[in-house]
């Protein structure tokens, strides 16, 4: 088989040349980081496996608490991320325009200050919400406003000849809305929502600013605790064991999707 | 107003920004009668058909149906459009569902009918119009003419008195044209009040009582159309009907 005017014996140049640069590579750093000063230093401070047995069980007990955080969260920001695409689409122009200044200006503000604003600014006006909660509130605010875009343009992509088949069968705006644009919407959306997913995953950490005890935050406690970067790289770890898998599902679920069109 | 007649238009204008579509539109149709609206593309026979289930909405007049007037404010649109079917000429079936769903769902959801007699009146529907096998299919495996006729079961699910067809030949192939026009014939024959939008002379003659020929916003002729084709008195509809019926 050619591919792009390659014939077989090039492909198989090519093969044994990646390979050998590969090795080279890898020869190299082992070299590096076992023989060098610099390179010793290096590995003792990142993956040093004494540090790491003692500290992974604590910070991966944060996996528990990051997860239940992003799931939960996930939960709210989908109904409410909805709830303002719906607003967001209404032919009720006042409506329509706060829904608009909403998603704009939360969109233009970082994620750590609006979790800054909702944990102390809710303290200050008497509600003392645990850390865990003011993080729930303060991700689904800010994501709300990504998602309801997100929704937006998924309902905004069905023909509008379906609104109308709906609406000349005698069904209300939000019959039709149920029964016919949502689930045509919310099929195109399921991939580009499940990155959302991925990426509020990772920004629940964040959170640890308030001092919720997740994954980084626990990451960083033992860092202090053990003078070494290597509880870090284990929390990164935590993140990746999720968020990899999570990426190759998209990805699968995207190509199914597309090849069903 | 009376009930006399199915359909009544009184002085209907409609108008898009600055462009008036509908320049004062008056006709009124029989029930069982089958009413065949011609006219040059932009002459705004299709916007005057999405007037008649209030998809548009009138910039002034009235649209009576059934004696009931629909641009009236505070009327039960949703209630008013069950009686009149509409088939499009992008057939708009719903993609995500059934042949069988998409003829049911508004029965079942709007009207509240029993999901087991919803789908038996819906198979009897499809059988009628020659589809029954496909109960199953989804509407991406059928051909255009097929999406068609489950478009046309899918507005007589609802029960309705009037039919509005617009230009629902017109992207279809040539071969399945007639698939589709059959059916439409039986439905006339059954008594179904009909507006039918179209460049199907032939259809016209065949099962039109009445032909009304739109031209700029406005009926520039009316009556039989037989005598319309043959002898057609206006300047724009002698022209626009040379043309067409040139290619006969």
């Amino acid at each position: 088989m050619e591919v792009m005017g390659i014939n077989g014996k090039t492909r198989i140049a090519l093969w044994v040349i990646g390979i050998v640069a590969a090795a080279a590579l890898v020869a190299f750093l082992a070299v590096f980081f076992t023989r060098f000063e610099a390179g010793k230093k290096f590995v003792d401070e990142f993956f040093n496996w004494r540090v790491f047995e003692k500290t992974m069980p604590y910070v991966a007990r944060g996996l528990w608490v990051t997860v239940k955080l992003a799931v939960i969260s996930e939960v709210c920001i989908l109904a409410a991320g909805l709830m303002v695409a719906m607003v967001r689409i209404s032919k009720v122009k006042p409506f329509r325009f706060l829904a608009a200044v909403y998603i704009d200006v939360i969109r233009g503000m970082p994620l750590l200050l609006q979790i800054f604003i909702v944990y102390f600014g809710l303290a200050y006006m008497g509600l003392n919400l645990s850390q865990f909660v003011a993080g729930v509130i303060a991700l689904t605010i800010c994501y709300a406003a990504y998602e309801a875009e997100i929704f937006r343009a998924g309902i905004e992509s069905i023909h509008k000849g379906q609104m109308e088949a709906a609406r000349s069968l005698g069904m209300g705006y939000l019959k039709a809305m149920r029964y016919v644009i949502l689930p045509q919407a919310i099929r195109n959306v399921i991939p580009p929502l499940s990155n959302e997913f991925i990426a509020l995953l990772k920004d629940t950490a964040l959170v640890a600013t308030i001092g919720l005890a997740e994954v980084f935050f626990r990451g960083r406690e033992m860092m202090g605790k053990y003078a070494s970067v290597t509880p870090l790289m284990g929390a990164a770890l935590c993140y990746l064991i999720i968020t990899l898998p999570l990426m190759r599902l998209v990805q699968y679920m995207t190509t199914r999707l597309s090849m069903k069109d | 107003m009376s009930g006399e007649y199915m359909v009544e238009i009184v002085d209907l204008h409609k108008r898009f920004g600055f462009h008036e579509v509908l320049k004062g539109v008056n006709l009124k149709v029989k029930p069982s009668e089958v009413l065949v609206v011609v006219g040059p593309s932009g002459s705004g026979k299709s916007t005057m058909l999405r007037c008649v289930n209030g998809l548009e909405h009138a910039t002034s007049g009235h649209v009576f149906i059934e004696g009931v007037d629909i641009t009236q404010h505070g009327i039960d649109i949703n209630a008013m459009r069950q009686k009149v079917g509409i088939v499009f000429q992008s057939f708009n079936l719903f993609p995500h569902l059934t042949v069988l769903r998409n003829v049911t769902l508004a029965p079942v959801k709007v009207k509240k009918m029993d999901a087991a007699e919803a789908e038996e009146k819906a198979l009897r529907l499809l059988e009628r119009v020659g589809l029954k096998e496909k109960a199953e299919a989804y509407p991406a495996h059928l051909s255009g003419g097929q999406q068609q006729r489950v478009a046309i079961a899918r507005a007589l699910a609802m029960d309705p008195d009037l039919m509005l067809f617009d230009e629902v030949t017109s992207a279809l192939d040539p071969e399945l044209v007639k698939e589709v026009l059959d059916v439409m014939k039986d439905l006339a024959r059954e008594g179904m009040t009909m507006m039918v939008v179209t460049h199907e002379m032939g259809f016209a003659k065949e099962v039109g009582d009445r032909l009304i020929f739109m031209d700029d916003g406005v009926i520039v002729e009316e009556g039989p159309p037989e005598d319309i084709f043959t002898n057609p008195r206006s300047p724009r509809a002698i022209d626009f009907f040379s043309k067409i019926l040139s290619h006969l």
